[in-house]
C-alpha cells in the first residue's frame, strides 16, 4: 500500500517529517517497506518548454527540440516524438542524475554532454522511467500546461510516498484514512475526515433501483447512488497525481474517482452505466448453471456456482468484488451512472479471485473483511468528488440494502489484565487516552474496562486485542526485560534425542563433514539409484510400483538386500508427491537420503579428488495409508574412492573393510555390542555385488554399506568407485545395549598365540572368528584378525586368515601348558568344523 | 700418576664436548687415544715403574682409556642423532589428518539450544509433513483466511483420508502438538526444517530451518518474552546488543511483535549488514493467542505465555557473514570446511 505523504498529512496534521512518521507507524505495527522520494535526485531537472522542433540532419528517427528554461534556450537530440512545440516537459541539465532507462538493475547515471550523429546534445527531455516515477519509457513525460517554466521539477512533481507492508488483520489500514487515523493517534493529531455529511435530496426526480440480496451472508450490505450528467473526461491534475503516486493509473473521471475513494477510505466502488442495466434491478447472488459473463478484460467467462455475481433483471453484469462486466462499463457515451458500494463475504471473494487469478486492489480489500458501515460514507465521498470536479451530479444515497445490521461488539476486561499479560503496570488514564485516541469508546465500572471499538475495527474482539492496542500505542519500548519464572516441564513428547548429536559428533571424529540436503527431489532423480539395466521400460513411474519392482529386481536381491527396502532404500514405494512443485526436479519427497548425498558427492568431486567423506542425518518420508508419513531419521554417508594415507601425497583406495571399520565404530559408540551384530552380504541393485553388506541384529537391519554399483555411480556422474553407508537411527537405538557397564579385565599377563588358518573361499571370516570364539572359551579374552593371504603358497580356491589370540585368567598367570591346551582346542575346532588347515 | 691421569681425562672430556664434526672427533681420537697421545705414553711408561706400582697404574690408565673410548662413542652417537635432527625442516606441512565439520546450521542450532536450555527450554521435534489442521487451523488460521497468504504452501497430492496434507510452513504446528499432550507449565523450543512455495534467491529458500520457542504458564508475560529475547540476542551476538520490539501481526499471537537487534556489525551506526538502519530484524514473537490456547484445551483465562520463531539460516548468515542462503544447501566442502 502506497500512501502519498502529502495526502496523509491532509487527513492527519501530524506535523512531523516523513521519516519520523514512518518510524512511529512501523513501531505501532504498520511496517514501512520503503519511503519513496520522487525527486530526490532531481537537483538539475527543471520545467522546460519546447519552443522549436527541428529534424535531425543525419537521422530520420531523431529530432532536435529546442527547450527554454526561462534563462536559456538549449537544443538537444531526442528520440521521442510524443510532444509538440509548446509542451511543458521535464528538462535535465548536464550533470543531472537520472535513472538509466536501459539497465535492468535500477542505476543512477550522470547526464553528460554528447554528440549524437554529429549533433551536440546538452541536456535531455526525460521519460517517467528516467525520473524514477514509473517504468514508463514510451515517450517523454509531458507536464501540465500551467507548469512554471524554469522552476525545479520537484515543485511540480516531487513527493514522498510511504510504502507499507500491511498485515492481514487490518483491512481499515488499506486506506489513506486508516493510516491517517493511526498516525493521528500516535502523534496526538486530529483526523480531518474527507467524508461529507449526509444531505437532503434536491427534489429532482431520480431513477430508482430495486436491490435484491439473495444471501446476506454473502453480501451484508449493498448501497447505491445515482449520478447523472456524467462527463467522462480526463481527471484534474491533482487527482491524477495522487493516483499515480499511490500506484494506480489514471483512466477517466469516473474510474479515477472510484479508485481515489477506494484508496482514501478503503471501500471499493464500482460504477455501472445505468442505461445498460436491465429491469431497473440490481441483485447479488451466486451464479446459476450455464451463466456466462464477458468481464471488463474482454474474457468470456463461464461462471461456476460458487461465483458471487451482481445481476440485473436478466443476468450477471459483474463478478462481485472482483471485476466488472464489459457490457455495463462506463464509456464516453454514459450519461447516468449507478455507483455500487457494497460489503461482500471475504471468503467468497477470496475464492473467486484465486480461482480466476484476478486479484485486484478491490478484491484484496474485500478479502480482508470490510465493515458494512463503510459503504454509505464512501458513496457520499464519491458523489461529492464527482461533483467537485464537474464530472456529474448525484444523490449521496439512492438505495441501500442492509438486511441485518451488525457492528463490532464491546469488549470488557479487567484493568489488571493488561499488566498481567504485559508484565508492565500502566496508568489508568493513559490506557483510556490511548484507546480513545484510536476512536474506541471507553467506559469503566469498578475494575472493568468496557471498550467499544469503532465500526472499522472489527479485528478487536478479545481482551488480548485491547491489550495490544494499548501496548502498541503506548510503545513496546516501555516493556521491561524479565525472565519467565515458575515451573518447567519434566517430560516432553518428541524431545530431541541427545544421542543424535553424539552420532553426528562421532561422524565428525571419523572424518566426515556434515551436509544438509533438500528433502524435495524427484522420482527421476531417485530412479538413478537403480542400476539402469535393471530398470524396465514398462515401469509406469521411473521407480515402478511395488509389484513390478519386486519382480524386476527379485533376481538382483537376496534377503539382506530386500531388508534394505524396508526403511533404508524403499525405492519400490511410491513417494509422496507435491501438488504444486516449484519444478519437476523437486516434485516428490525423498524416500532415502542416498540420492541427494550421491549428488553432493559428485558436486564436490568436481573440485576435490580425495578425502570426500560426507554425511547427513535427516529424515526421509515413507508414505503411510491414511496417516502422516513415517519420517525415520537416517544417517547417510558417502565416501569417494581415494583417501589420504601416510605421507603428504600418498593415498589409499577405499575398500569394504574400511567402511566396515566405520560401521563398527559408529555401532560401538552407539552402545551396540558388536558381537550381537552379524554382517551379511547384501545383493541389491544399488550396490556392487560382493562389495556390500548389511549389519543385522537379529532380523533388524541396523546399517547397510558398500560400493555403489558402477552404473548407478555413473548415473550420478561419478566415474570412479563411490561408497555409501546408511544407518537407520531408530534401529541403532534399539540395537544399543544401553549405557556402558563396567567389566573388569585380568591384570595378569595374557598368553599370546598367533594362528594362520587356510580355509575354503566359501568359508567366511565371520565363521572362522565365531569358531575361534566358541572353542576358546573361557580363557580366550581377545581375538583379532590381522591378515588375509591368497597366493602361491596356498592352494587355489583357498585363503589364509591370520589371527592374534590372547588367553588369560582373571585370578592368575596362565601356565604355558594351560594356554597351549586352550589354543589346541581352538585349532582342533577349526580343523573339525571348518576343514581348516593350519599354516605354519 | 693417578693425578696425572685425572688431569688428562678432564682435559680430554672438555675437549670432546667441543668437538662438533667427524673430523674434530677423529682429531680428538688421535690426540687423546692415538699412539702419540699422552695416555698411550703413560701406558708405555708403566713398565718403567717399580713393580709394586705397575699394577695400580696399569689399571688406572686402562680404565681411563676405556672411559675415553666410551665417551667418544657416546659423543659420536649423540652427534649423529643431532645431525639427523638438524637436517629437518620444521616448516614442512603436516601429513593429512582428517576431522569432519558440523554443518553450520547444526552448529547454529546447537548454539541456540545451548543458550535457551538453561532457561528451561527443552528441544522437541515434530513431523515435517503436516495436516492443515496443525499447520493452520489450530493456530487460528482458518481456511480462506487472508493470513494464509503469509505462508506460501506446498501441498501434497491428496491421500485417501480427507484433510489436507502439506509441508509445514513453520515449526509452529509442533506448539499445538506439544500443548495437546502436556499440561502447563510448558517450555520448549522446536528446531526443524520448514518449507515455503517460494522461488530461491540469495535471501529466500524453499526449504529452511526454523526454531520455535514456546513458554506457557499462569504468569508468563510479554516482559518475560522481551527478557528472554534480549538474553538470547546478547548470548548469540554479544553483550552489547540491544533488542527492540515493534508491533506486528501473526494470527497465533496477540499482542504480536517483530524483534530487532542493534546491528552487531556496526553497533547500530548503520552499515550494509543492517541496510543503514542500525537494526536487524531477527525474529517474530508474541503472546500466544487465546484461541490457540483454547484450541489445544488450555483455559485461556488461566494460562498464558509467549511464542517466538526465527530462521536459523538468518541467524547463521548474520553470525558468520554468509551472504547467500542457498550456500547452506549446496554442501560444498569449500563452504562447509570453513565452520570449524
Amino acid at each position: 500500500m502506497r500512501v502519498p505523504f502529502e495526502w496523509l498529512c491532509e487527513l492527519a496534521s501530524v506535523g512531523a517529517p516523513v521519516d519520523e512518521v514512518a518510524g512511529r507507524l512501523t513501531d505501532a505495527g504498520f511496517e514501512v517497506a520503503e519511503i519513496h522520494r520522487a525527486g530526490e535526485h532531481w537537483d538539475r531537472v527543471v520545467v522546460g518548454e519546447v519552443v522549436r522542433l527541428d529534424p535531425h540532419p543525419n537521422a530520420d528517427r531523431l529530432n532536435l527540440p529546442t527547450v527554454t528554461t526561462g534563462a536559456d534556450e538549449i537544443q538537444v537530440v531526442c528520440g521521442a516524438w510524443n510532444f509538440a512545440v509548446g509542451d511543458k516537459i521535464a528538462f535535465a541539465h548536464e550533470g543531472a542524475r537520472l535513472w538509466d532507462a536501459y539497465s535492468d538493475e535500477p542505476r543512477l547515471k550522470e547526464l553528460k554532454p554528447t554528440k549524437i550523429r554529429g549533433v551536440v546534445s546538452r541536456g535531455m527531455l526525460c521519460s517517467n522511467r528516467e525520473l524514477g516515477l514509473s517504468d514508463d519509457h514510451e515517450g517523454i513525460l509531458i507536464l501540465e500546461p500551467d507548469a512554471p517554466v524554469g522552476r525545479p521539477l520537484t515543485e511540480v512533481l516531487g513527493d514522498e510516498v510511504i510504502e507499507f507492508e500491511l498485515k492481514a488483520n487490518r483491512p481499515d489500514a488499506l486506506s489513506v484514512l486508516g493510516i491517517a487515523r493511526e498516525a493521528a493517534a500516535l502523534f496526538g493529531a486530529e483526523v480531518s475526515s474527507p467524508i461529507p455529511g449526509a444531505r437532503e435530496g434536491d427534489g429532482e426526480p431520480w431513477p430508482t433501483v430495486e436491490l435484491v440480496i439473495d444471501d446476506p451472508a454473502l453480501c451484508a450490505r449493498y448501497s447505491a447512488a445515482f449520478v447523472r450528467d456524467i462527463q467522462v473526461t480526463e481527471s484534474p491534475a491533482w487527482l491524477r497525481k495522487r493516483l499515480e503516486l499511490a500506484g494506480m493509473r489514471p483512466i477517466n473521471t469516473i474510474v479515477d474517482v472510484t479508485n481515489y475513494v477506494m484508496l482514501e477510505t478503503g471501500q471499493p466502488l464500482h460504477a455501472f452505466d445505468w442505461d445498460t442495466i436491465r429491469g431497473g434491478l440490481i441483485g447479488v447472488r451466486t451464479a446459476r448453471p450455464g451463466e456466462r459473463l464477458v468481464s471488463l478484460d474482454g474474457q468470456d467467462r463461464e461462471l461456476t456456482g460458487e461465483t458471487l455475481c451482481i445481476v440485473d433483471g436478466e443476468g450477471p453484469v459483474a463478478l462481485a468484488g472482483v471485476m466488472g462486466g464489459l457490457a455495463t462499463e462506463v464509456t464516453d457515451a454514459t450519461s447516468t451512472v449507478l455507483l455500487e458500494s457494497a460489503t461482500f463475504d471475504p471468503v467468497s471473494i477470496r475464492r473467486t479471485a484465486h480461482r480466476l487469478a484476478l486479484r485486484s486492489e478491490a478484491s484484496r480489500r474485500f478479502e480482508k473483511g470490510l465493515p458494512p458501515e463503510l459503504t454509505e460514507p464512501a458513496l457520499r465521498r464519491c458523489v461529492q468528488l464527482i461533483e467537485s470536479i464537474g464530472a456529474g451530479r448525484g444523490e449521496f444515497l439512492s438505495a441501500d440494502a442492509y438486511p441485518s445490521p451488525s457492528g463490532p461488539e464491546p469488549v470488557s476486561l479487567h484493568f489488571d489484565r493488561i499488566e498481567h499479560l504485559m508484565g508492565l503496570a500502566y496508568e489508568r488514564a493513559e490506557v483510556r487516552r490511548a484507546l480513545e485516541a484510536l476512536a474506541f469508546d471507553v467506559t469503566e465500572t469498578d475494575d472493568l474496562l468496557h471498550v467499544q471499538p469503532p465500526f472499522w475495527r472489527r479485528d478487536v474482539t478479545t481482551p488480548a486485542d485491547v491489550v495490544e492496542e494499548v501496548a502498541r500505542l503506548l510503545g513496546y519500548d516501555r516493556i521491561p526485560n524479565t525472565l519467565p519464572t515458575g515451573g518447567v516441564t519434566d517430560v516432553v513428547p518428541g524431545e530431541l534425542d541427545p544421542r543424535d548429536d553424539e552420532l553426528r559428533d562421532v561422524m565428525i571424529g571419523l572424518g566426515f563433514t556434515e551436509c544438509v540436503t533438500y528433502a524435495l527431489t524427484s522420482e527421476a532423480r531417485l530412479a538413478r539409484l537403480v542400476s539402469p539395466d535393471l530398470l524396465d521400460a514398462d515401469l509406469e513411474s521411473p521407480l515402478g510400483d511395488a509389484e513390478t519392482w519386486d519382480e524386476v529386481h527379485r533376481s538382483a536381491m537376496n534377503d539382506a538386500g530386500r531388508a534394505l527396502t524396508d526403511r533404508l532404500l524403499p525405492l519400490h514405494r511410491a513417494p509422496l508427491q507435491i501438488r504444486n512443485p516449484l519444478s519437476s526436479d523437486e516434485s516428490t519427497l525423498r524416500l532415502t537420503g542416498l540420492s541427494t548425498m550421491l549428488e553432493t558427492l559428485r558436486a564436490n568431486r568436481r573440485h576435490t579428488d580425495r578425502d570426500l567423506l560426507l554425511f547427513e542425518c535427516q529424515p526421509t518420508f515413507l508414505p503411510r495409508a491414511d496417516d502422516l508419513p513415517d519420517e525415520p531419521l537416517l544417517l547417510t554417508a558417502v565416501i569417494g574412492e581415494r583417501l589420504s594415507a601416510g605421507r603428504w601425497n600418498e593415498t589409499a583406495t577405499v575398500e569394504l573393510p574400511f567402511v566396515r571399520g566405520i560401521v563398527d565404530e559408529v555401532l560401538a559408540r552407539s552402545g551396540v555390542d558388536l558381537s550381537t551384530v552379524a554382517h551379511d552380504e547384501v545383493r541389491h541393485p544399488t550396490f556392487t555385488p560382493g562389495q556390500a553388506a548389511g549389519a543385522m541384529q537379529g532380523r533388524r537391519t541396523v546399517a547397510a554399506y558398500g560400493a555403489i554399483e558402477p552404473d548407478v555411480a555413473a548415473a550420478y556422474g561419478l566415474d570412479e568407485r563411490a561408497w555409501a553407508l546408511l544407518v537407520d537411527v531408530a534401529a541403532l537405538r534399539e540395537a544399543s545395549a544401553g549405557p556402558p557397564s563396567f567389566a573388569a579385565w585380568s591384570d595378569y599377563p595374557a598368553a599370546l598365540r598367533d594362528l594362520a588358518v587356510v580355509v575354503d573361499e566359501g568359508v567366511t571370516q565371520a565363521e572362522v572368528l565365531e569358531t575361534i570364539r566358541r572353542a576358546g572359551r573361557p580363557l580366550l579374552t581377545a581375538v583379532r584378525m590381522f591378515d588375509e593371504y591368497r597366493g602361491e603358497q596356498i592352494a587355489a580356491g583357498k585363503r589364509s586368515l591370520a589371527y592374534a589370540l590372547s588367553y588369560a585368567a582373571p585370578d592368575r598367570t596362565l601356565t604355558d601348558k594351560e594356554a597351549d591346551k586352550a589354543h589346541n582346542r581352538v585349532i582342533r575346532a577349526l580343523q573339525h568344523r571348518l576343514g581348516a588347515d593350519l599354516r605354519s | 700418576m693417578q693425578e696425572r691421569i685425572d688431569e688428562l681425562l678432564a682435559a680430554a672430556r672438555a675437549e670432546l664436548s667441543q668437538a662438533g664434526s667427524d673430523a674434530a672427533l677423529e682429531a680428538w681420537r688421535v690426540a687423546h687415544l692415538g699412539r702419540r697421545s699422552a695416555l698411550t705414553g703413560i701406558l708405555r711408561s708403566i713398565r718403567d715403574l717399580p713393580p709394586d706400582e705397575r699394577r695400580a697404574a696399569g689399571q688406572a690408565a686402562n680404565a681411563a682409556r676405556q672411559s675415553l673410548e666410551e665417551a667418544l662413542a657416546a659423543h659420536r652417537d649423540s652427534l649423529s642423532r643431532r645431525e639427523d635432527e638438524s637436517g629437518a625442516d620444521v616448516t614442512m606441512p603436516g601429513y593429512p589428518v582428517r576431522l569432519g565439520r558440523l554443518h553450520p546450521l547444526t552448529r547454529t542450532l546447537r548454539e541456540i539450544r545451548a543458550v535457551l536450555a538453561p532457561l528451561g527450554f527443552r528441544a522437541v521435534s515434530g513431523p515435517e509433513v503436516e495436516w492443515d489442521r496443525y499447520n493452520f487451523e489450530l493456530l487460528n488460521i482458518p481456511a480462506d483466511h487472508p493470513a494464509r497468504d503469509m505462508w506460501d504452501t506446498f501441498h501434497l497430492q491428496q491421500q485417501a483420508r480427507p484433510g489436507d496434507l502439506l509441508l509445514r510452513t513453520h515449526t509452529s504446528p509442533v506448539q499445538a502438538r506439544v500443548m495437546e499432550q502436556v499440561r502447563p507449565p510448558v517450555r520448549v523450543i522446536v528446531p526443524g526444517k520448514v518449507y515455503r512455495y517460494e522461488n530461491r534467491d540469495a535471501s529466500h529458500e524453499s526449504e529452511f530451518m526454523q526454531v520455535e520457542g514456546l513458554a506457557i504458564d499462569e504468569h508468563i508475560t510479554m516482559a518475560d518474552l522481551r527478557g528472554t529475547l534480549t538474553h538470547f540476542v546478547r548470548a548469540m551476538f554479544g553483550p552489547d546488543r540491544e533488542l527492540r520490539i515493534r508491533a506486528s501481526y501473526f494470527p497465533f499471537t496477540e499482542p504480536s511483535a517483530e524483534a530487532e537487534m542493534s546491528c552487531h556489525a556496526c553497533d547500530g551506526g548503520g552499515c550494509s549488514v543492517c541496510g543503514g538502519s542500525g537494526w536487524i530484524e531477527i525474529l517474530g514473537a508474541g503472546m500466544v493467542h487465546p484461541t490457540v490456547l483454547a484450541n489445544v484445551g488450555y483455559d485461556p483465562e488461566v494460562y498464558q505465555g509467549f511464542a517466538f520463531g526465527m530462521g536459523v539460516e538468518r541467524i547463521a548468515m548474520l553470525k558468520y557473514g554468509v551472504t547467500d542462503i542457498r550456500s547452506f544447501y549446496r554442501n560444498d566442502l569449500r563452504f562447509l570446511r570453513q565452520f570449524h
